[in-house]
């Protein structure tokens, strides 16, 4: 039986710290707790501090601190970590036309209609769990289950930037043209990256986003 | 005018890369960076250069720059003909050329990058800390493309007053030429039985086609693991060698994904990882579990 959490070398340069082997709400509030403290720390040599959904990865200057002693001061700081205290996070609006090209197979495969469809997806406040996959894409979760289908069966090759997408039980913002194999609902105009921003990303792992329905 | 030098005849794919870019993977973007930082450390050295001056990372083709103005270059990482004026030039060292000299690259003979320094480093602006291109999100370098013909890159001329003596002929991957590619256990080494690490270290993988900066996926004997195939996606960090659905490895590089789903049997050592990045489509590859190496001396 494993002990969480466990601290592993990912490479020479960043340890990963693992709090469970499958998803939930509460393990998320654990690793944006301990991914905020380990930041707020300013460890010396530890240059990213980045959260998944169970994990956390801490990268660091190995010619500078070796991993025994980052591993040390990380397990310290997570031992400390007061789980649910702390979970705050930014609410970010993301305007939204509902215009995108799967919109109406996802109200057929759904049996909603659009405008109910619409109204699920912007009713409620999204959590983001992870940004990655590309500069600026962040994982939203959770989905109404009533918008829940399969990624689609043939990726697009090019999703145009700013596309609004669900699949699964998440839902993201593309911020560049990408290949990508989500359900195109709708666009914004929002830069969900601009590289004259620090950070980049609009949304990052913690945040909470809302989505705006506009017209035109 | 400023000093520059102009690209005559680009080859397929050629970037201007730097040390790279960190602190900013929370926002899900790669360090990129040379891929061949060792010999690009080197170069630096050779000419005088900071560690971070950027240069030109060359690949798959020939091709030819042309000097506007009196410079002080180097050129090294993988093994290309090269000339200057028609002459043949050699790598690693430093090389004075005057205004309206050409260097010619004739073809790449053995490895993956060229690495083309010059003393001030090239001048393109700072995106997020680094000069480095990042082509999938069209940031850095030379308007975050590559470089092509009739291009001008603009020279540079900041070197440091005092050499500094820096630590990079410990760590060489030029010196570390041969053997098999050292790794550490992955955050998933253990889902990995006897028999699939029996393989994995056994085999001697070939370089694919399908690989570029963001991962070398490499051919050979298929490796399965035991744990669930739904792993939740999570950091990942550059020579992370992951083992997909088909089990062929696909080793992330310096432009790839921060975070990924695919189990992690092993991540390559930091000493290895430019010697790595140097191998092409069909070289021969193999892996041992070992030290860092940074150590022997």
């Amino acid at each position: 039986m494993d002990e969480f959490p466990i601290i592993q070398q990912l490479g020479d340069d960043a340890l990963l710290v693992t709090f469970a082997h499958t998803i939930s709400w509460d393990v998320g509030i654990r690793v944006r707790s301990a991914a905020r403290r380990i930041r707020n720390t300013h460890l010396s040599s530890v240059t990213d501090v980045v959260p998944a959904y169970t994990t956390l990865a801490v990268y660091f200057d190995s010619r500078a601190v070796s991993f025994a002693t980052v591993s040390s001061e990380v397990a310290t700081l997570i031992g400390d970590a007061d789980a649910a205290s702390d979970d705050r996070s930014t609410l970010i609006e993301i305007p939204v036309r509902y215009d995108g090209p799967d919109l109406a197979e996802v109200a057929e495969r759904t049996g909603l209609t659009q405008d109910e469809l619409i109204e699920k997806h912007c009713s409620r406040t999204y959590r983001a769990y992870m940004t990655g996959f590309a500069p600026g894409f962040t994982y939203l979760g959770d989905l109404d289950e009533a918008l829940v289908l399969p990624r689609r069966t043939s990726p697009r090759v090019r999703v145009p930037a700013g596309s609004v997408a669900i699949a699964g039980a998440q839902t993201a913002v593309y911020p560049l043209v990408t290949p990508g194999g989500w359900h195109l609902i709708g666009t914004t105009s929002i830069a969900m990256f601009d590289p004259a921003r620090d950070p980049p990303a609009l949304v990052r792992a913690g945040d909470s986003v809302r989505f705006v329905r506009i017209d035109g | 005018m400023s000093d520059v030098i102009t690209v005559i005849a680009a080859p397929p794919f050629a970037t201007i890369q730097d040390l790279g870019r960190v602190g900013f993977r929370d926002s899900g973007v790669p360090v990129s960076g040379l891929a061949d930082r060792e010999s690009g450390l080197l170069l630096n050295a050779i000419l005088g250069n900071e560690p971070s001056a950027a240069m030109i990372e060359w690949a798959v083709g020939g091709g030819a720059l042309r000097f506007d103005c009196a410079a002080e270059i180097a050129v090294g990482g993988a093994e290309a003909m090269l000339h200057i004026n028609g002459v043949k030039a050699d790598p690693w060292l430093p090389i004075v050329v005057a205004s309206g000299d050409e260097l010619r690259i004739d073809r790449i003979v053995r490895g993956r990058f060229v690495l083309i320094a010059i003393r001030g480093g090239i001048d393109v602006p700072v995106v997020l800390g680094s000069r480095s291109t990042l082509l999938s999100a069209g940031i850095g370098g030379l308007d975050g493309r590559r470089l092509r013909n009739g291009d001008q890159l603009r020279i540079g001329d900041h070197v440091p007053t005092q050499y500094e003596n820096i630590e990079y002929d410990k760590r060489g991957g030029r010196t570390n030429s041969g053997g098999p590619v050292t790794v550490m256990r992955g955050p998933q080494a253990s889902l990995f039985d006897d028999a699939a690490w029996t393989t994995f270290l056994n085999t001697e993988y070939l370089v694919s086609l399908a690989s570029d900066r963001s991962g070398y996926r490499l051919d050979g004997n298929a490796i399965s693991h035991s744990g669930s195939a739904a792993l939740p996606s999570e950091p990942a960090c550059v020579g992370a060698i992951q083992i997909p659905d088909g089990g062929t490895p696909i080793v992330i590089m310096n432009d790839g994904p921060t975070v990924g789903g695919y189990p992690k049997i092993a991540v390559i050592r930091d000493s290895c990882l430019s010697r790595f990045a140097q191998m092409a489509p069909g070289d021969p590859v193999r892996f041992a579990v070992g030290s860092s190496g940074f150590d022997i001396t």
